[in-house]
């Protein structure tokens, strides 16, 4: 079907969330808490866009809104950056010193709130898709805890994670960088706890956690993690020029 | 008696007792809120052997329990007094007072709302609208109802649940951090 999104006509599937729509053609939504392998979360609320559909003016997040009809879209109107605006600094107030938010007020021309404490500030904006990545991968170490301004993303009793892999895409996927994870000589430190890094035996690199490693090899009988003889494990780069070697000897 | 926060012993008692409550639910996740329901009303609280129970017993992690457990008011991860006394701090309770006799209270207890008295015989919550407001400021003791209560009043009240401690240790907290 066709939809008309800031005047350009673009092809949509029935179902296919706006968002992805907008994407395809070019035409930039911000976005906090998107993220394609993990849709649904619709928490930060930036992705606001407004819907005309037979003269109806509606305010949607575009990031779980399916395409249903021929509508007709608009996603900077003065409505909607008025709103993105006020959701930009209560985020603000959140996460004063963040980079990310930081960038999002530059581009809409707001001014850092004087009026939040810096004390209670933190680079967290509750969006949740740490723990939906954790929770997907299987581990399901952290969650919201509490409610209200107390709040938070933590592990139960904010102890070191009892389930946690060391994985780590918890704090690739935030969108505002606020998961510290160290790697610092063959370890990793995250979550309160501490990680043993696996080094590829050709470069040196470390490559995964044990534990993330052992994970892996109980998941897929494919074990896509290649052991050698003596649990170490390679890098996808030495993987490679391993495999390049064992194909040139086999057939040159 | 010592209410000590965080950390507890596994105490076998809460595991058997836990264990039996758990036996009366099919393993399903939507039965989570009903269990943890059950633990609060056996124990006052809900302790960290039964979550990690639940946890087991419908292989979830962990965290998801907990996540739960510190979402709901009516759940406390604090052990509660033996008497938990609601202020009801909604409205019409507000404007009738309702502050004075949380400030009577700690006079009497030395207990602020979500505090325990050291000796576990009390414990006091501000409460949202308890749909009683025509008898407003209300009171609730465990689950009697008391209306139009004044300092004055409270302090009878209170009586009747045994004697006030003189000079108690107070414990437990808000159960935020
Ligand atoms: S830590 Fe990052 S991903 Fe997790 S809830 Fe906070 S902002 Fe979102
Ligand atoms: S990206 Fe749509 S609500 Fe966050
Ligand atoms: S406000 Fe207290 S009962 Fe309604």
């Amino acid at each position: 079907m066709k939809i008309v999104i800031d005047g350009k006509v673009c092809e949509a599937e029935r179902g296919e969330y706006l968002l992805t729509v907008a994407r395809r053609e070019g035409i930039r939504i911000p976005t906090l808490c998107h993220n394609d392998a993990l849709p649904g979360l619709a928490s930060c609320r930036l992705c606001i866009v407004e819907v005309v559909e037979k003269g109806w003016h509606k305010v949607v997040t575009s990031c779980v809104y399916p395409v249903s009809a021929e509508i007709e879209v608009f996603t900077a109107s003065e409505k909607i950056l008025r709103m993105r605006k006020t959701l930009i600094m209560l985020l603000a107030a959140r996460a004063p010193e963040n980079e990310t938010i930081g960038k999002l007020m530059q581009e809409y021309g707001l001014e850092k709130p004087d009026r939040f404490k810096k004390e209670n500030s933190s680079d967290c904006i509750l969006c949740g898709l740490c723990a939906s990545a954790c929770e997907k991968i299987g581990a399901g170490a952290i969650s919201t805890v509490h409610r209200g301004v107390t709040k938070k993303i933590a592990t139960p009793f904010d102890d070191p994670a009892a389930d946690c892999i060391g994985c780590a895409a918890c704090a690739s996927i935030c969108p505002t960088g606020a998961i510290k994870v160290q790697d610092k000589s063959g370890t990793r430190q995250i979550w309160n706890k501490a990680f043993e890094l696996l080094i590829c035996p050709d470069c040196g690199k470390p490559v995964v956690t044990r534990e993330q490693a052992e994970y892996l090899r109980k998941q897929m009988q494919g074990n896509p993690i290649e052991y050698s003889g003596d649990g170490t494990v390679r890098c996808e780069r030495c993987k490679k020029a391993a495999a390049a070697d064992r194909f040139r000897t086999a057939f040159l | 008696m010592t209410l000590s926060s965080g950390m507890q012993h596994r105490s076998p008692d809460r595991v058997a007792v836990t264990g039996r409550i758990l036996e009366g639910y099919p393993k399903e996740q939507r039965y989570t809120l009903a269990m943890l329901q059950d633990i609060q009303k056996e124990f006052q609280f809900i302790p960290r052997e039964s979550m990690e129970l639940i946890a087991d017993h419908l292989e979830l992690p962990l965290g998801k329990i907990y996540s739960l457990a510190t979402f709901y008011k009516a759940l406390s991860l604090q052990p509660k007094g033996k008497h938990v006394i609601k202020i009801c701090d909604g409205t019409a309770c507000h404007i009738r007072s309702s502050q004075m006799l949380a400030n009577e209270l700690y006079t009497l207890l030395k207990i602020r709302p979500g505090e325990t008295t050291g000796d576990g015989q009390f414990s006091v919550e501000l409460v949202n609208c308890l749909g009683a407001c025509a008898i407003a400021p209300v009171v609730v003791i465990d689950e009697t109802f008391y209306g139009k209560v004044t300092p004055a009043k409270l302090q009878e009240i209170i009586a009747q649940y045994g004697d006030a401690p003189e000079q108690s240790e107070r414990s437990g907290g808000v159960a935020h951090d």
